[in-house]
């Protein structure tokens, strides 16, 4: 009973829980103007260099870098090495491991350098986790900024780690054709019982509960963050305004207070 | 806790058009303003809801480096916001508050608030260096204003506001004495170099409609000299306007309602004289006000908007300089470098103008704030100010001796004698670029 809901109704709760209320802040956010451009200097004056300064924030976290190299490493450390983690689900299990055999190694070798692949970006993770966790509490700075749920974040996806690495430890068996099998039920919609794997479920079961936990917390700073710096790279306005420039918000068009009794009326314009 | 601002009182209030909201309203007319800021403005939701505590902003910021206050760090100072933002605004900060962070209102915070929003420049270089970019400056900016419709303001504020009512400018200057003022700086020009060199006022049918700063009509007149040179030199048709002597626009650095106010009497006199171009002149916050604000807050403008560094550099070829013998440091003014595109041409000016130009570290877009920000020149802020201009005080030591250092901001040119002065610099010659530009400049 406890299986079946775990197995078969929990990954839908939490699948809708993670997508609509990621949407929903998202969305929450999207629908407020913008009613001033605040484009931070120097900035980016083509499309393509626009996409080029946020690509470099996404990829190489450059102003953390220019920043404090220190805290760069280990955030930079956490991120590529949980999305190769989570690529590296994608892809090693639907090609049960031996996705480099698409690149001319033989099965076998395929599967080594999998495991090899997913224990040290497991491990990188594990570790970075643990040096970010670290930071916080002895930090003066960050200790003083951090609220309780900063330090549950990190725990959180501590555990996921945990019990993912305990996957790979020598001696630990989990059958990923069935695994694979699961999965791909899941996602047709059509959901199999969960394999009878204590190690799997407990590492499966916490990840349903991250996803449900995701948008209600700070992990939805990855979305903020494009939102923000789509903000910062906005082309800045031109004078004479071009024709058939659309308002920017209903604040433009409201006229201003009168001149000489400096009214405030608030913002709600 | 003890606020170190003098309040607006009641009649202050008045004065500037405003009024106080009864102290048993207090926090649901917070609330309130609040709620109208973020389904206002996008910039305060995202970046109140994005910030990971991550705490890289910290040594990115003056104030907290300049006070040691811990408030100061740019992520405590948006949290002051960010506590209540989640208390009143977001699910989780309704049921589980304390596990995130979220705090209720109570009898100090708006004490907190007008504390520390009033140490933060509104510099924006906590952007710079924030993984995510968050602006803690857009954050200022509302809390500021959201508390001057509370009636929760500075009395610095409120006079400045009340002069832009009266008189169009800060200083509160009317026009007869804008009149006298220019011919007194003609008279001056003449002597020096024997020509009639010209700063009309109200002139119909000019071509550029130049807004100075209304500092430069009394303590940065050397400025108001160097553009009037300037001009005399490219043979424009140009004048000033009486009824908006002010560059600056304060209304950013209080209340977003008396920035669209102001920005519109920018407007309303280039259309008087029917000019096509306005520039701007020597003023930080007032160029981004006018260049990033100008859109946004009236809607499309017809006319073309310069800064006058930038207009005098677009000019160059057109210009002959005499090298002046003199070490020279530029100082970028947070709203030029990184809110308002003026980087390379002060730099390109003083080059032509003096026979040494060094640069101070960091520098451009990574510069530090001089510490008067965002209007922070109230004299009961002095000790505050001397802290927050701790960091500008040690760029410019490393560089010494120099002849002159260049401040091409009337904020910065406020703040900084003093800062100056409380570090053991007092000897320093300060002002402006246009101010070298009009030194160096051969007339013909
Ligand atoms: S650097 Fe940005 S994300 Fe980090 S604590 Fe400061 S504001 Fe928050
Ligand atoms: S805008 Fe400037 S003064 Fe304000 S918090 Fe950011 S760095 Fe500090």
């Amino acid at each position: 009973m406890l299986l079946y809901f775990v197995g078969q109704v929990l990954p839908y709760i939490a699948g809708a829980i993670f997508l609509i209320g990621v949407i929903y802040r998202v969305a929450g956010w999207l629908k407020v103007p913008v009613p001033f451009q605040l484009t931070l200097f120097p900035a980016p004056t083509s499309g393509a260099g626009r996409i080029a300064a946020v690509g470099t924030e996404v990829l190489l976290f450059k102003s953390l870098y220019n920043n404090d190299k220190n805290l760069w490493l280990w955030a930079w450390l956490l991120h590529v090495s949980l999305a190769m983690v989570i690529l590296g689900h994608i892809v090693g299990i639907y090609f049960l491991m031996n996705q480099f055999t698409l690149i001319g190694l033989s099965a076998s070798a395929s599967q080594t350098v999998s495991a090899f692949l997913g224990t040290v970006f497991g491990l990188t993770l594990l570790i970075s986790l643990i040096v970010l966790f670290y930071r916080r509490l002895v930090n003066p700075e960050v200790k003083q900024l951090s609220d309780p749920a900063d330090y549950i974040d990190l725990l959180f996806i501590l555990v996921i780690a945990i019990t993912g690495n305990h996957m790979r430890l020598p001696g630990v068996e989990v059958d990923l054709p069935a695994v694979k099998a699961y999965l791909g039920s899941l996602l047709a919609f059509g959901p199999a019982p969960i394999p009878d794997s204590g190690v799997f479920i407990a590492h499966f079961v916490t990840v349903m509960l991250f996803m449900i936990y995701f948008p209600f917390s700070k992990m939805l700073h990855f979305a903020g963050f494009l939102v923000n710096r789509a903000m910062l790279v906005e082309a800045a306005p031109v004078y004479p305004t071009p024709a058939g420039t659309p308002l920017r918000s209903s604040f433009a068009g409201a006229r201003a207070p009168v001149a000489d009794s400096g009214q405030a009326k608030g913002v709600q314009a | 806790m003890k606020i170190p601002l003098h309040m607006a009182k009641e009649k202050d209030l008045q004065a500037a058009g405003l009024r106080a909201v009864p102290e048993e309203e207090k926090q649901q007319a917070l609330v309130k303003g609040i709620d109208q800021y973020r389904q206002w403005a996008r910039s305060l939701m995202v970046m109140l809801e994005t910030c990971t505590k991550c705490g890289a902003c910290a040594n990115a910021c003056h104030s907290y480096l300049g006070t040691g206050d811990f408030n100061n760090i740019p992520a405590a100072r948006a949290d002051l916001f960010r506590k209540l933002y989640k208390r009143y605004f977001t699910w989780t900060g309704k049921t589980i508050g304390r596990y995130i962070g979220a705090e209720d209102y109570d009898a100090e915070t708006l004490a907190k608030w007008v504390t520390y929003f009033y140490q933060c420049n509104e510099c924006r270089r906590c952007a710079v260096y924030c993984p995510f970019g968050i602006d803690t400056a857009e954050i200022t900016i509302a809390a500021r204003s959201i508390m001057t419709a509370l009636g929760v303001v500075p009395r610095f504020m409120t006079g400045v506001a009340a002069n832009m009512i009266k008189t169009g400018n800060n200083m509160g200057i009317p026009k007869p004495a804008t009149i006298d003022c220019c011919e007194f700086m003609e008279d001056e020009m003449k002597e020096e170099t024997g020509l009639d060199i010209k700063i009309p006022v109200d002139k119909p049918d000019s071509d550029i409609l130049y807004i100075p700063s209304s500092a430069d009509f009394f303590s940065n007149v050397d400025t108001m000299i160097g553009v009037a040179k300037f001009f005399h030199a490219i043979g424009a048709n140009w004048t000033i306007p009486s009824t908006v002597l002010e560059a600056a626009n304060f209304g950013l650095l209080f209340s977003m309602d008396a920035m669209k106010e102001q920005n519109q009497r920018m407007r309303e006199a280039a259309k008087m004289v029917g000019a096509k171009l306005v520039v701007q002149g020597e003023c930080g916050h007032g160029w981004r006000a006018a260049k990033m604000y100008t859109e946004g807050a009236n809607g499309p403008a017809p006319f073309g908007l310069v800064h006058i560094l930038d207009y005098a550099y677009q000019n160059m070829d057109k210009l002959k300089f005499e090298k002046l013998p003199w070490r020279v440091t530029l100082h970028d003014p947070c709203n030029y470098a990184r809110a308002g595109d003026i980087i390379e041409q002060p730099r390109e000016l003083l080059k032509a103008c003096v026979s040494e130009f060094v640069e101070m570290t960091p520098n451009r877009e990574r510069n530090f704030c001089c510490g008067g920000g965002s209007g922070i020149l109230m004299d009961e802020m002095m000790d505050i100010r001397m802290q927050l201009g701790k960091k500008k005080a040690e760029q410019v030591k490393e560089l010494l001796p120099l002849d002159f250092f260049a401040t091409p901001c009337s904020i910065c040119k406020a703040q900084l004698p003093h800062v100056m002065k409380f570090y053991g610099m007092e000897d320093l010659k300060m002002g402006g670029v246009m101010d070298v530009v009009g030194k160096a400049i051969v007339l013909a």
